[in-house]
């Protein structure tokens, strides 16, 4: 999918706590636009991957590239400045203050009268009703409360925001835990669209449909290991679920760890 | 501060659905876009803005309410001079509802107030009074006491304020308990500086603040007032004040953000303590002078005046304006016990059935927010 260098890649990630190996040998990648679901039984490693990624841990080996350079990320705020980000549903919201004071918190535009600065709410509000509408995303009135917005909103601002400010790569931690089914469908697409900007965009989910709906790949993770790494196209739920479970780890997941050593030779 | 963000989380989860079922069949209009399932958006758009509007300036209705009650059955309420002596005695409680305001929409909360207003009082008493325990240190020329005055009474309420947010801030420490300490040992230290006696006969130039009037009202007063402005328009207008409300509303995202939590709430405390330094400046030039039980139990006045104003105990609501008009309400009330000719003790049962009632609206008006989100 890409011949360009990927936005991210993990080479031989492993990461131990103590006499727990919590990842071993983990190694993939992900393009700009790509989108992967990441897939795994509870206590797989995924959030550990996750923290890896986004710079909450550090790997006690392996490497990780990103955006064609090795980082060694020792906090979420690096992984941050170089636009990785987790995005947690409602944690980086404030929903007590209108929607462009969120999508400008800790960076508003201001204007110094007499030293002093003071907020330009009319150029913010012009920058965010710009930023939604090029993303498609609707939202009522920019001067309610997020308080009042939907979940599906909420992730609206949040992504966006993201994006806004320079993000790569967003990691989504089961993002639609709490959205209805219509809020969920419109998750979705807002996925696609996010990635269709260019974005790198790792969704962690237990629902297999969602990971049907919109990855372009789906990564399963088992006993800290790459179980699988499959297209959707070339992949089908019974499969993954093999692949989430261990049963019948046979040809198929071997080959798929071939094809994946394949991807980077330099390694 | 974590479980607090998570159980609002939690409450607004249940509030959404809750709120989707209570306000359908309220809204009699027909839905006009079918296809958008959640028709809350739209159908009671209006309602909502008008009755969240009614909500952030509910105080004001009130004020308006009770003045107009009062001035029709209480004989000789309506006149300019009694207006003008409400807003006289708002200054000291104006003044402190300021700072308090600040802490509680940053989310914390500041009972030391009271104290460090009459330790900046009672300092500015020692130093510059001429009499009692008053050492009446002078300037040449005379009017040069007035900014030194005012800068040790700010001094002394930033000294305070900064030892509360280095236990707040950096020893985490609850900050309802660490400013119950500094209420107690402030004014502790006030009883110990003076020894018990008064300081009188503050300076001329001091006390011209307290005389002297601009339509009908004390400069002082308008210090007051002028002080809320200011303060306002920091909270509405700035940085500073924006990443306040967002800290009161979720430290977390503030601080994932990128915003300065720590810094931003100990520069907050400060502040707040030197605004508390500032009314006890005032109320020394008041009652030329300090006592050593100057202005116990404006505390619990401030309080409720905050609370009734519309600052949310919850943290990250709040205007101050409207706490200014909370303290015109309290004032009011106060002035009415008077002009009824009720014995003083009744302001005292009075002003703690204001803090229950204050307390109880904004149970009272979360829920109605809830029920609107």
């Amino acid at each position: 999918m890409t011949t360009e260098a990927p936005l991210l890649r993990l080479e031989n990630i492993s990461r131990s706590f103590g006499a727990i190996q919590a990842l071993r040998d983990i190694s993939f990648e992900i393009g700009r636009g790509e989108v992967v679901a990441l897939l795994g039984d509870n206590g797989a490693g995924k959030s550990t991957l996750v923290k890896i990624i986004s710079g909450g841990l550090e790997p006690s080996s392996g490497r990780v590239i990103y955006d064609g350079a090795e980082r060694h990320f020792t906090s979420p705020a690096d992984g941050k400045a170089a636009g990785i980000e987790t995005v947690y549903q409602d944690l980086s919201l404030c929903t007590n203050v209108d929607v462009v004071a969120n999508f400008f918190m800790g960076r508003e535009i201001v204007k110094k009268y007499l030293g002093v600065p003071v907020l330009q709410e009319k150029a913010m509000e012009e920058i965010v009703a710009k930023a939604l509408s090029d993303a498609g995303t609707k939202i009522p009135s920019l001067r309610t409360n997020v308080e009042h917005l939907s979940g599906g909103q909420r992730q609206a601002i949040e992504l966006n925001r993201f994006v806004h400010w320079g993000g790569k790569l967003v990691l989504l931690d089961e993002p639609f835990a709490a959205l209805g089914v219509e809020q969920t469908r419109r998750g979705l697409e807002l996925i696609r669209r996010i990635a269709d900007q260019g974005i790198g965009v790792i969704f962690i989910t237990h629902i297999m449909s969602q990971a049907f709906q919109v990855a372009d790949r789906m990564v399963v993770i088992r006993q800290g290991k790459v179980a699988g790494d499959v297209r959707r196209s070339e992949t089908s739920a019974d499969e993954i679920v093999q692949l989430i479970t261990g049963e019948a780890l046979g040809g198929r997941a071997r080959s798929i760890d071939q094809d994946n050593g394949q991807a980077h030779p330099a390694a | 501060m974590l479980p607090r963000v998570v159980a609002g989380l939690a409450a607004d989860g249940a509030g959404q659905f809750q709120a989707a079922a209570l306000l359908k069949p309220a809204s009699l209009k027909p839905v006009r876009h079918r296809r958008n399932t959640r028709s809350r958006s739209m159908v009671s758009s209006n309602r909502r803005a008008a009755i969240e509007f009614v909500l952030d300036h509910l105080v004001w209705f009130i004020l308006i309410a009770v003045l107009a009650l009062f001035s029709l059955t209480i004989p000789n309420y309506f006149q300019i001079g009694i207006f003008a002596n409400i807003v006289e005695q708002s200054t000291f409680v104006g003044t402190l509802a300021i700072g308090l305001s600040l802490l509680i929409i940053a989310g914390y909360m500041d009972l030391s107030i009271e104290s460090v207003m009459a330790l900046a009082a009672m300092v500015v008493g020692i130093l510059f009074a001429k009499s009692g325990v008053g050492l009446g240190i002078a300037f040449t020329p005379e009017w040069l006491v007035v900014p030194i005055s005012l800068a040790v009474a700010l001094a002394i309420g930033a000294m305070v304020g900064a030892s509360n947010a280095l236990f707040v801030v950096k020893l985490k420490m609850n900050s309802f308990i660490v400013t119950l300490a500094a209420y107690i040992w402030g004014r502790g230290l006030v009883v110990a500086l003076s020894g018990g006696r008064s300081a009188q006969e503050l300076p001329a130039e001091l006390r011209f603040l307290a005389i002297q009037r601009f339509l009908q009202i004390p400069l002082m007063a308008w210090i007051a007032i002028i002080a809320t402005l200011v303060f306002a328009f920091i909270l509405n207008r700035t940085p500073f004040g924006r990443h306040l409300l967002m800290i009161g509303g979720n430290p977390t995202a503030a601080y994932r953000a990128g915003i300065k939590v720590d810094r931003l709430t100990a520069t907050t405390f400060v502040l707040a303590g030197a605004i508390a330094g500032l009314a006890g400046w005032l109320l020394a030039i008041r009652t030329s002078g300090a006592t050593a039980n100057l202005g116990v139990g404006m505390l619990f006045q401030t309080f409720a005046a905050v609370v009734i104003g519309g600052v949310s105990l919850k943290g990250g609501v709040g205007s101050l304006p409207g706490v200014y008009a909370g303290v015109l309400l309290l004032a009011s009330i106060q002035t009415a016990i008077n002009l009824m000719g009720m014995p003083a003790h009744f302001t005292q049962l009075i002003q703690g059935g204001m803090v229950l009632v204050a307390v109880l609206l904004d149970t009272f008006k979360l829920s109605i927010r809830k029920r609107l989100a």
